[in-house]
């Protein structure tokens, strides 16, 4: 049928068949800020204006919008200018990974347009029907009260980086604190922090202008013709046998190019989770296999002309099953009897896969029973933390295709394209040299893109049909088919003498690896890491059993088991505290572990190359000053108040606060390493080439920043691109909290070695020493009072004399893995009729050295902290008794909306490490680790209920206050 | 899937395609479309047969169908919860889409907004070819074959009276586990609850112990029947100005 639509003022007409959504057939039209994010309409992605108002154009068909009105954020501004309203989502920070900003911004234009003086609410309704997983929703709602306020000409709210007065270092300080703006990214400075220019500074996002305009920037905004379309079969059952594949009749079906599965696709053994090689064992998955091990396990794929022609040809597909009994709990299925989940005859590497013991992980740093010898008291005791999944509103997506030099191209949305490439390549039968990845921007990973995980897919269906083929996964099929986080069973054991000092602590855990090993080794290691790490104790044990169960495969997610121990060890601390009397603070104080002490339990838990002489130390610890930040922000002393925890006039309610501390990692020592390439362009401008995958997290805009101050330019004049298998250094990928502290100090040392070029130049063209020279604001200037432009410079090497490429490239992996630090305060109330908790309010001091941008980096903690609010509170998968997820859906599957958040704040405590670029450590992660446990602690202090286990939902929280 | 699309501008001729056996109404779309269903299906889109609007009209409100839920919201002449409840229905985006018709037509069994309409004893007026019918929507919710040919014209609920709802969900804006809304319009009280039974259901509010409401992940029978004392009790309690029934 034909439709006519007036899009952004003009009339189109297109053609489209009945079903099509409004969503594709304007992304047909080349609209492409209009994104996928479910098949059933709730993430808000697609959203766009009808006749003025914003709906969602994945629920609308392109037939119900004949003859009306659509805007797209296409049509708010054109080349070199901005509508105000992007103007004030750059400048609040609120741009993560952009990919649901296009739809923000039509909800902000619809809102001003009907009420030029919304209130905070008004926003938070208007984004209702946008998910995010990124930035808390903090500061695209003050971005929206920003834009109202400059439209109606009123004085918008300050946005620059607000310095706290420490309250830590003796001074005394009488700043008024509440009067600060709420988005003013908040930085207790260090005296210990030089002066630099660029570095430390909310600079802009490099990426900001395509982010907030929706111009093509993602994997599907580049779709050639004639790409096919690829669909898969996945299992129905939790644990079968293939016994037979009939693909006579789908393969017959006109307009399907490939029918691929165990029968006619090379059998070679890999392991998934994108990490260095050796890929950690074991080797454990084919491509695709004649075995199912969970319900949403691939059985076979399909290519053809249309998403309508494949889903037909899907079901065409006839298998025949065995079907097996299947185990779900890691702790039944290591016991004698269990079903074994893999018993093919070629698989590498399980501790003892007729246990389903995939591994069996341990470290001591002593003898546990001498140290519970020595215990005035000994406390034990066991949790269980749960399944959730990164959701990212951008599902995985891969496009393969043939380049002209028969080379094979994948532009995919993956957080680790060097290792994509390295690990692709054998399950193709193609050399790495003949493959290229591309990573364009990402809406979302938080670790479920640290993987291989459909890029073999669209591999194999090129390589069979010839043809470009995409592959983007449905929702549903993002939840299930792709990764999660591990659940665990956690016992703590630990021994305090008469003092309070832990003399022991013994942590065992039993774990939950799914279907396939994947990340399952090093998760875990990372587990016994950061669960032995925080506190000091003489003697420490980690023990840790990993097993295969059928359930849907975990993976890396952002915190990458550092979640997991941190809620059981924050948990029993606070409970250690309150039977021995002692204050929750004071009690962990007296144990913890800050500058000076060793790190005893890293050497033996680390990944990587590291050097067994060398005890790693803490370097530098802002943890006395996040906490009491967090103290005076979350006004501490209301916990000791039994007539705010019981408010007279709502007698079923309790109110509660609750502290945790974090500690985390920064990259992994010895092992994660990062390349990068600066080269001057004649204007004086630069280009860096990094292989650092910025997935919305600001890398290319914090590695831009690093150059910038070492060459002596704005971040305006850093070219930066990132990242692609061909044209960039290698760098491992965007996970462990790794990329501004290893990517960063390659970048750092890149450019310092152009700096030297520069000034080489320089010290020619002005007569004096290299050392009277110093860079900055685009010129080399002598002491002297003499300058010249790198303009200048760069004419004069390119062209003109002693002619060569000013540039440089460096590398860099790290020995150490200095600890940022985190103090995490929580706000509840708990409705003890009915076990509702409502979370009111979050608080996190974090001290990652030296932010190289405060705007970003708060950016990360807001976004992160939600996600872990998720976790301890609303967010599950639920499965039937058939191991198939009931809730693989945004809305039975629990994310926070705008419309509903607690307060959350973030305060940045600075400190100097001195082995990151400027001072830098991590805070990528780290903003995960530490809000479950608070809130439990939160609920323990409303009503005096210890919950072992998360999430928070009401009938666990009814049934422990019954309990009690 | 839709593989038929018409825009009727008459109820007559609305009426007439969907009495095909594979014609349904299209209003906003925010169930239908997100329907995976593959079946091929016909779509009478109601959009320019004029149903919409909200009046007054002698002691009750009368809701066209193809009201959005976000006009409820925005009516200064619907009651005050039921504007909370179609507030809470959906997030603004299907808000602005979805139509009181088209929720009555879905029928999700988790919606609290029906459970509020329950409460208040609405009426729900059906056109079919040459005729129109009225009828309680407790009917339409137990029968849905009431609504086979017919189109939704409009909704009518009480302006007066007292009513409150609580409910108990994982986070503030989440689908309740169990709602319960109370409407007061002299000595009689209406009780309507989620949570308890295969959709919004009314319940009597003397009966309540004696629920038998289905499990799932986010509550047990036992849980959701304790929920569903204490809700109720809440209500009744608001409505009849603290004396609980």
């Amino acid at each position: 049928m034909t439709i006519t639509l007036t899009v952004n003022g003009a009339k189109v007409e297109l053609s489209c068949k009945p079903q099509d959504s409004l969503r594709a057939v304007l992304r047909g039209a080349g609209y492409y800020s209009v994104r996928f994010g479910s098949e059933t309409g709730e993430t808000g992605a697609a959203a766009v204006l009808v006749d003025g108002v914003l709906i969602s154009a994945d629920l609308m068909l392109a037939a119900q919008a004949d003859g009306h009105e659509i805007e797209t954020v296409e049509g708010m501004s054109s080349p070199g200018n901005l509508h105000p309203i992007q103007e004030a989502f750059i400048e609040t920070g609120a741009i993560q990974s952009g990919y649901s900003t296009p739809a923000m911004i039509l909800a902000a234009k619809a809102l001003i347009a009907a009420n030029p003086d919304p209130t905070e609410d008004d926003v938070r309704d208007a984004f209702s029907g946008i998910l995010d997983r990124e930035t808390g929703y903090l500061r695209p709602v003050h971005a929206v009260l920003r834009a109202a306020a400059v439209m109606r000409g009123d004085d918008p709210e300050s946005v620059d980086v607000a310095f706290l007065d420490p309250l830590t270092s003796g001074a005394a300080s009488d700043q008024d604190v509440t009067a600060l703006s709420t988005i003013a990214p908040k930085v207790v400075p260090s005296v210990d922090v030089p002066d630099t220019r660029i570095v430390g500074h909310a600079e802009v996002k490099v990426d900001a202008i395509k982010l907030v305009k929706g111009n093509p920037a993602f994997t599907d905004d580049v779709v050639a013709s004639g790409t096919l379309v690829a669909k898969v079969l996945y299992s129905p059952h939790a644990n079968a046998r293939i016994v037979d594949i009939d693909d006579s009749a789908a393969a017959a079906l006109p307009g399907v190019r490939a029918v691929l599965h165990h029968g006619n696709v090379a059998r070679v053994r890999y392991a998934s989770g994108g990490q260095s090689y050796p890929n950690p064992l074991p080797y454990d998955q084919v491509s695709f296999d004649n075995r199912v091990r969970f319900v949403g396990d691939r059985v076979a794929a399909v290519a053809a002309d249309t998403e309508e022609i494949a889903l037909a040809a899907i079901d065409l597909i006839d298998v025949t099953y065995e079907v097996l009994p299947a185990v779900f709990d890691e702790n039944e299925a290591i016991l004698d009897g269990a079903p074994v989940i893999h018993d093919e005859p070629d698989m590498e590497g399980a501790h003892d896969a007729s246990h389903n013991l995939v591994h069996h992980i341990q470290a001591e740093t002593g003898d546990v029973a001498d140290g519970f010898a020595a215990a005035a008291h000994v406390f034990e005791q066991t949790c269980r933390v749960h399944q959730v999944q990164q959701t990212p509103i951008e599902p995985h997506i891969a496009i393969a295709a043939w380049d002209s030099d028969e080379r094979l191209v994948i532009t995919s949305s993956t957080q680790v394209p060097f290792h994509v490439r390295r690990m692709v390549a054998p399950l193709l039968g193609l050399p790495v040299k003949q493959i290229r990845i591309i990573k364009p921007r990402i809406g979302g990973g938080f670790g479920v893109k640290q993987e291989m995980l459909i890029e073999d897919i669209v591999g194999h269906l090129t390589i069979a049909t010839g043809r470009p083929v995409r592959l983007e996964l449905t929702r549903e099929e993002e939840f299930i088919s792709s990764r999660t986080r591990h659940p665990q069973t956690i016992t703590f054991k630990t021994g305090v003498d008469a003092a309070g000092k832990i003399t022991a602590q013994d942590m065992h855990v039993v774990a939950n690896t799914g279907a396939y090993g994947t990340h399952g080794l090093t998760v875990q290691m990372v587990t016994g890491l950061r669960g032995l790490s925080s506190y000091n104790s003489p003697i420490k044990r980690f023990d840790c059993k990993v097993a295969y169960t059928n359930i849907p495969v975990p993976g890396a997610y952002r915190g990458y088991g550092a979640p997991q121990a941190l809620y059981a060890l924050e948990t029993h601390m606070e409970d250690i505290a309150a039977e021995l009397g002692m204050d929750a603070i004071e009690f962990r104080r007296l144990n913890w572990a800050v500058a000076g002490d060793p790190l005893d339990i890293a050497p033996q838990l680390g990944e990587g190359d590291q050097d067994a002489s060398v005890m790693p130390m803490i370097t530098s610890c802002g943890l006395e000053e996040a906490v009491a930040q967090g103290i005076r922000a979350i006004d501490w002393d209301r916990r000791n108040d039994p007539a705010w925890r019981e408010p007279a006039d709502r007698p079923n309610i309790r109110r509660g606060l609750g502290f945790a501390m974090a500690m985390h990692g920064t990259a992994i020592p010895g092992l994660d390493m990062g390349g990068a390439s600066l080269k001057i362009n004649d204007d004086g401008s630069f280009n860096l080439l990094v292989g650092a995958t910025d997935l919305g997290t600001g890398s290319d805009t914090i590695l831009a920043q690093i150059a910038a101050e070492v060459v002596g330019v704005g971040t305006d004049d850093i070219i930066v691109y990132s990242s692609d298998t061909d044209m960039t250094p290698f760098d491992v990928g965007a996970y462990a909290s790794s990329t501004t502290y290893i990517s960063g100090m390659a970048t750092k040392r890149a450019a310092e070695l152009v700096r030297a070029q520069i000034i080489d130049r320089a010290v020619l063209m002005l007569g004096v020493d290299a050392d009277s020279i110093d860079l900055h604001d685009g010129k080399a200037w002598s002491t002297d009072g003499q300058s010249v432009t790198l303009e200048q410079i760069a004419l004069s090497t390119l062209h003109q004399e002693g002619q060569h490429q000013i540039m440089a490239d460096a590398s860099y992996v790290s020995p150490e893995s200095p600890p940022p630090y985190a103090a995490q305060f929580a706000e509840v109330e708990v409705d003890i009729e009915t076990g509702q908790v409502t979370v009111e309010r979050l608080v996190m001091a974090v001290d990652c050295g030296v932010p190289i941008n405060p705007l970003t980096s708060v950016g990360q903690v807001e976004g992160g902290l939600v996600q872990a609010l998720g976790y301890g509170h609303c967010e599950e998968m639920a499965y039937d008794a058939d191991g198939r997820m009931v809730n693989a859906a945004f809305g039975p599957y629990k994310i926070y909306r705008a419309d509903e958040m607690p307060e959350i704040e973030a305060i940045l405590v600075q400190t100097l490490e001195p082995s990151g670029p400027f001072g830098a450590k991590a805070i990528a992660e780290i903003p995960k680790d530490a809000v479950a446990p608070a809130m439990r602690n939160a609920i323990a202090n409303a009503t005096g209920v210890r919950i072992a286990n998360i999430p928070f939902t009401p009938e666990r929280v009814w049934q422990a206050l019954q309990d009690a | 899937m839709i593989t038929q699309y018409h825009r009727p501008f008459t109820l007559d001729d609305a009426v007439a395609i969907l009495a095909r056996p594979d014609a349904i109404v299209l209003a906003g779309g925010t169930s239908i479309n997100a329907d995976p269903d593959r079946a091929p299906k016909t779509a009478v889109d109601v959009q320019a047969l004029d149903l919409a609007g909200i009046e007054l009209e002698g002691g009750m409100v009368r809701i066209g169908a193809t009201s959005r839920l976000q006009d409820l919201v925005d009516s200064a002449l619907v009651p005050v919860v039921l504007r909370d409840l179609a507030r809470r229905e959906a997030p603004n985006t299907i808000r602005n889409m979805a139509t009181l018709g088209g929720t009555i037509g879905a029928s999700d069994p988790e919606s609290e907004l029906l459970a509020g309409l329950l409460a208040f004893d609405t009426r729900v007026t059906l056109a079919r070819s040459g005729s129109s019918t009225e009828h309680a929507l407790a009917d339409v919710l137990a029968d849905r074959s009431i609504l086979n040919g017919a189109i939704i014209t409009a909704v009518t609920v009480p302006s007066g009276g007292e009513a409150a709802v609580d409910r108990v969900s994982r986070t503030p804006m989440d689908r309740p586990i169990v709602a319960a809304v109370a409407h007061r319009s002299g000595d009689t009280v209406r009780l309507a609850m989620t949570g308890v039974s295969a959709g919004p259901t009314v319940v009597d509010p003397d009966n309540v112990a004696d629920l038998d409401p289905p499990a799932d992940f986010r509550g047990t029978a036992d849980y959701r029947r304790n929920l569903a004392e204490v809700l109720a009790q809440r209500v009744l309690a608001d409505v009849t100005g603290g004396e609980a029934s």
